[in-house]
């Protein structure tokens, strides 16, 4: 009958699709399986790892994945798979989805400002002392970077993995030729400076006035330098004084110092480190080891010195009472166990193996992060002449507020930047705008505390 | 309610007579031009400048070192070929291309064929809720993909926790949900579609004794290659255009181009410039044989009214 | 589906109605779209963020509190109002440039095949390439501004400020205007060589026959088009989110960008899900008289013939 005829004809297509979905799961699932489950529970492995994708160093960054893997097959027998996230954005996508379902990888390198949001949603292994020891111990890491490895001493989930603190970089040769010796230790000097610099087409500073991430750093930064830690307690303290006096010396480098290429208003980090690398600005504020690659590839390869940001506050001759001498926050990634996680035994001895002091080195040497171990920073501070303001500032690093309502204060400090960006573009931003959008900021802000303490 | 199927398309028995085995390009085609020839250049000039000049400057930026890109230049200082080089290893580009095509093709093949399927139940026969079905298909575009993530993650993990089976990670995964999402806009391209072709040829067909079946595969699919091609690319792209859920559900040996290519532009808080030269040069590498493919299709847009290809 | 209810269908269909040929598209969409919608709807009524995620289905429930708060207490409204103008605007530019674009590449001509593959390059590049490289064009001493400083234009700033809306049109025009083409396109082949033969028998000119002729014919598609088209802008996040980072400055604060810095950056799932689907009530329901209005779904058309 024809029309059996055709419905065979039929079911073989379908029959096929089918087919063709089925090989293409059997092939993708293969690469999808060992991500705990299926395992037997036995502590075999492998380990599913997820770190931040190298754009700079993907070639390295490959040969470190073969050289730990290898490693940690020799010292357990058991695998491990790297996973990669290719922006902030993904990383947080990523873990959220992976709390919700309970399935993901073992092992996160989690952002430390994203740390305490992670460790609010109780997804990640609580370090108590027998993790401490399986991971070598506290005493192996540089005390500030324990900073934001939990709320307290004995609440952690965070093991510190790479440094990565917030410096500035000036241009040796036109700091010379500006009959200017070494970098300023205080903001006044600092706009001084760049005073002195602004000149012929090259600005004094390069600012990313309309990046992601650079204001609220800002903002925080001179906050805690005249006393206020934006957090105290229970409570917010965004409308303050002293924020609403942050930002405007943080928009006065450009408006009142004029220290700044206007231009800077539409500039990302990435377009003021274009701007500095170019030559065209002398100093590069808020910068950290990573801009390494572009710098070093850029005309002025020989010319940049990393140096800490100034500790004194502008308006001021020394920090007043009260203040302090933040220059950068807790900066880098910590490493941290999922619960979920079948395989914490391994996982644990995959993170002592990272941490160790000759890893930490190796990765320094490969990738310009910083480690935490501290052995590792002696080591580095003594022979690296380049990093070694930079670890230096790290040491000094004041954490920010360990609350799972930070990254709610982040987004409301950046937001007063970019709602305040068309009047920095028009030359001023007044004092009552300031302040009325932090009125609304610190609203936002304590709500969200409020919810974290419930 | 009692839908109606009253076809509105053209008179069907110029079609019915038309001949049979018509070159597919007829040369006398002059006649079905709308716009006069002036108009026509006029509007493909101004078109294609404004494709190739932005295009144009991808081009010339990717042979720019990063810094230049940063800065906005448009005549760079120094001229590099080494953004071709380099992408293929910053990433697993081969891979991510070869996945996206294989997961792409599938979406797209598969949607249009459950597609044209689809339609064609909603337009030929009358049933209750075929309105309603109708309806709910376009306001089904209107869920936003941020709304679904995490269900839809949800859920799938849980057919690993329930039924061991594993969907997070696969292509397979992948093809379910991007097959799923092409699906509405694309049955409702093929009903617009399948709604302009006479139906007398298939009642004829009917008479001749065919199925439904028979007259859905000999004389509908046929007749709808333009529709099920322009279902096809938009299946295709959507799938491979995607970012979001590619990000979540793929692992390094599945995961789709367009995850891929995030890594340059990538960059850390207060880090290196992103490689926007090889952003550049591998967006032009990535779009070449989605453009190439569609080049090959292009001509199945030739109607099957035109083209006479009934037999 | 088992052989049984096939059969069963199947003897059921003796006028001939194969309606079992649309279980596979069904199951799909109530699986992969219409669970998780429900899904997202509980979620909607839960205190879901970085506290209850984990354990999300003993979250705390909360009722219509997180819609309350969405109306009350956030920028919703205002980020429904951007995206409906946003949306609405990018399909009237876009749907002109792609009808001449599908009427010019209509019929042969020398290179056709690569005129109608270039037209396609915007609709290729994924979105957030488009977006970084129309961000890096338009900064303030970009491509964009120094091809202006040539005859003379200050360009000025293209990315902050109110101007930044129409920025976003404008690339957005520029991403998706081959989307209407592409449609518009297929429509056109729809149309029966004697239609044609017939106007130019009655010496119609141009205007006419596409007045008369061809736009009635691509009126279905048209209109499909339009809703489809308006609707992806208004969920277009890649775009604004790259061009213009997050948060979003309030000119381009659309509501994507709102419901994911709610959800995903302030890890506030439950108010995101009341945002979003707060936000599909609210366009849905103009949808639907627009769907009315033009007959799509009956496939009656206004003004036939």
């Amino acid at each position: 009958m024809a029309a059996t005829r055709r419905a065979t004809t039929w079911a073989a297509i379908a029959a096929a699709a089918a087919l063709a979905l089925a090989g293409c799961g059997g092939g993708g699932g293969s690469g999808g399986s060992g991500s705990g489950a299926g395992n037997g529970g036995g502590s075999t492995g492998p380990i599913n790892v997820l770190v931040g994708a190298s754009a700079q160093y993907p070639e390295q960054q490959k040969e470190w994945f073969t050289h730990i893997k290898d490693v940690f097959k020799q010292r357990t027998g058991a695998d491990v798979n790297f996973e990669t996230f290719a922006s902030a954005a993904d990383e947080q996508t990523r873990i959220q989805t992976a709390v919700v379902s309970g399935e993901g990888p073992d092992v996160y390198s989690l952002g430390t400002t994203f740390t305490p949001v992670a460790y609010s949603t109780g997804a990640f292994t609580k370090l108590g002392p027998a993790e401490w020891t399986a991971v070598g111990g506290k005493d192996r890491f540089t005390p500030a970077t324990l900073a934001m490895s939990g709320p307290n001493d004995t609440d952690q989930v965070g093991v510190p993995f790479l440094s990565r603190p917030f410096v500035m970089a000036y241009n040796k040769a036109l700091f010379q030729q500006a009959g200017l010796s070494g970098p300023p230790t205080t903001w006044d000097q600092l706009v001084e400076y760049g005073k002195k610099l602004t000149k012929d087409g090259v600005h004094g500073v390069a600012v990313g006035y309309a990046d992601n991430y650079d204001p609220w750093k800002f903002v925080w930064m001179y906050a805690n330098q005249y006393g206020n830690p934006l957090i105290d307690g229970k409570q917010v303290r965004l409308d303050d004084p002293t924020v609403v006096r942050a930002y405007q010396e943080y928009f006065g480098l450009l408006t009142e110092d004029k220290i700044v290429n206007p231009e800077a208003v539409g500039w990302s980090n990435p377009q003021a480190l274009a701007s500095f690398a170019a030559g065209k600005s002398a100093m590069m504020l808020m910068t950290t080891p990573t801009s390494i690659p572009t710098l070093d590839a850029s005309p002025i390869a020989d010319q940049y010195v990393y140096a800490p940001m100034p500790a004194v506050p502008p308006g001021e001759a020394a920090l007043p009472a009260g203040g302090r001498p933040a220059t950068t926050i807790v900066s880098g990634d910590n490493i941290a166990v999922a619960d979920y996680s079948r395989n914490k035994d391994l996982a644990f001895k995959f993170v002592e193996l990272v941490t160790s002091e000759a890893e930490q080195a190796h990765y320094t040497s490969v990738f310009g992060d910083l480690p935490a171990n501290a052995a590792a920073a002696t080591t580095i501070i003594n022979s690296n002449a380049k990093l070694a303001p930079i670890i230096e500032a790290g040491k000094g690093a004041v954490a920010t507020p360990f609350t799972g309502a930070w990254s709610e204060v982040q987004l409301a400090l950046t937001n007063v930047a970019v709602q305040s960006r068309p009047e920095l573009a028009a030359g001023a931003v007044p004092q009552g705008a300031i302040a009325g959008r932090l009125a609304e900021a610190q609203q936002a802000a304590q709500q969200a505390l409020d919810r974290a303490g419930q | 309610m009692t839908a109606s199927t009253k076809q509105d398309a053209p008179s069907g028995e110029a079609v019915a007579n038309a001949p049979v085995g018509r070159p597919r390009q007829s040369r006398h085609d002059a006649v079905t031009a709308v716009l006069p020839g002036w108009l026509r250049v006029v509007v493909l000039t101004l078109l294609v400048a404004a494709v190739t000049i932005p295009v144009g400057y991808i081009l010339v930026a990717s042979f720019m070192p990063d810094v230049d890109v940063a800065n906005g230049q448009i005549v760079p200082d120094e001229i590099t070929t080494q953004n071709y080089v380099r992408m293929w290893s910053t990433v697993d580009l081969a891979g991510g291309l070869a996945n996206s095509l294989v997961v792409s093709g599938i979406v797209a093949i598969i949607s249009a064929m459950i597609a044209t399927i689809t339609a064609y139940c909603l337009v030929r026969f009358a049933f209750r809720g075929r309105l309603t079905i109708l309806r709910g298909l376009v306001a089904l575009q209107s869920l936003p993909g941020t709304l679904l993530l995490l269900p839809i993650f949800v859920l799938f993990s849980s057919a690993r926790t329930y039924l061991d089976i594993t969907i997070i990670g696969t292509r397979f995964g992948l093809i379910v949900t991007y097959l799923t999402f092409a699906l509405p806009f694309s049955t409702w391209v093929m009903v617009t579609y399948l709604r302009g072709l006479p139906r007398e040829l298939e009642e004829a067909a009917m008479l001749d004794g065919c199925s439904p079946i028979g007259v859905l595969r000999r004389v509908v699919v046929p007749l709808s290659w333009p529709g099920i091609v322009v279902a096809a690319v938009f299946a295709f792209l959507l799938g491979w255009n995607d970012v979001l859920f590619a990000s979540v559900m793929t692992r390094p040996e599945t995961e789709t181009v367009a995850v891929a290519l995030q890594v340059f532009g990538l960059s850390q808080e207060g880090g290196a410039i992103p490689l926007y030269g090889q952003l550049m040069s591998s967006a032009l590498v990535c779009a070449l044989p989605v453009v190439v493919l569609y080049m090959i299709f292009q001509r199945y847009l030739v109607g099957g009214l035109t083209a006479g290809g009934v037999k | 589906m088992p052989a049984g209810a096939v059969r069963q269908a199947r003897k059921a269909g003796t006028t001939g109605r194969p309606l079992w040929l649309m279980a596979p598209g069904g199951l799909l969409i109530a699986l992969v779209i219409l669970v998780p919608a429900v899904l997202a709807l509980w979620m909607s009524l839960l205190q879901l963020d970085q506290y209850s995620l984990r354990t999300w289905l003993s979250a705390p429930f909360v009722g219509l509190g997180n819609y309350v708060e969405a109306f009350v207490g956030s920028r919703l409204l205002h980020s429904v109002w951007v995206s409906v103008a946003f949306g609405v605007l990018t399909t009237l530019l876009t749907l002109p440039i792609g009808v001449a674009a599908a009427l010019a590449a209509h019929n042969a001509f020398r290179g056709r095949a690569l005129v109608r593959s270039v037209f396609l390059i915007p609709y290729v590049l994924p979105s957030f390439v488009t977006a970084t490289i129309w961000r890096t064009l338009l900064q303030p001493s970009g491509a964009v501004n120094e091809s202006l400083s040539w005859f003379g234009i200050d360009g000025g700033l293209w990315l902050i400020g109110d101007r930044s809306f129409w920025t976003l049109v404008l690339v957005d025009t520029w991403a998706a205007w081959p989307f209407i083409y592409l449609l518009a396109l297929a429509g056109l082949q729809v149309i029966d060589r004697e239609a044609h033969e017939a106007a130019a028998l009655d010496g119609a000119s141009w205007s006419q026959k596409l007045r008369y002729v061809v736009l009635p014919y691509l009126r279905g598609p048209l209109a499909l088009a339009v809703i489809i088209a308006t609707l992806s802008h208004i969920n277009n996040f890649t775009l604004p989110y790259v061009l213009f980072g997050s948060p979003a400055p309030r000119p381009v604060e659309v509501l994507p960008m709102l419901t994911y810095t709610t959800s995903f950056q302030t890890v506030r799932f439950g108010l995101g899900s009341a945002m979003a689907i707060l936000s599909v009530v609210l366009i849905a329901i103009p949808l639907f008289i627009y769907l009315r209005a033009v007959r799509l779904d009956t496939g009656n058309r206004a003004g036939e013939r």
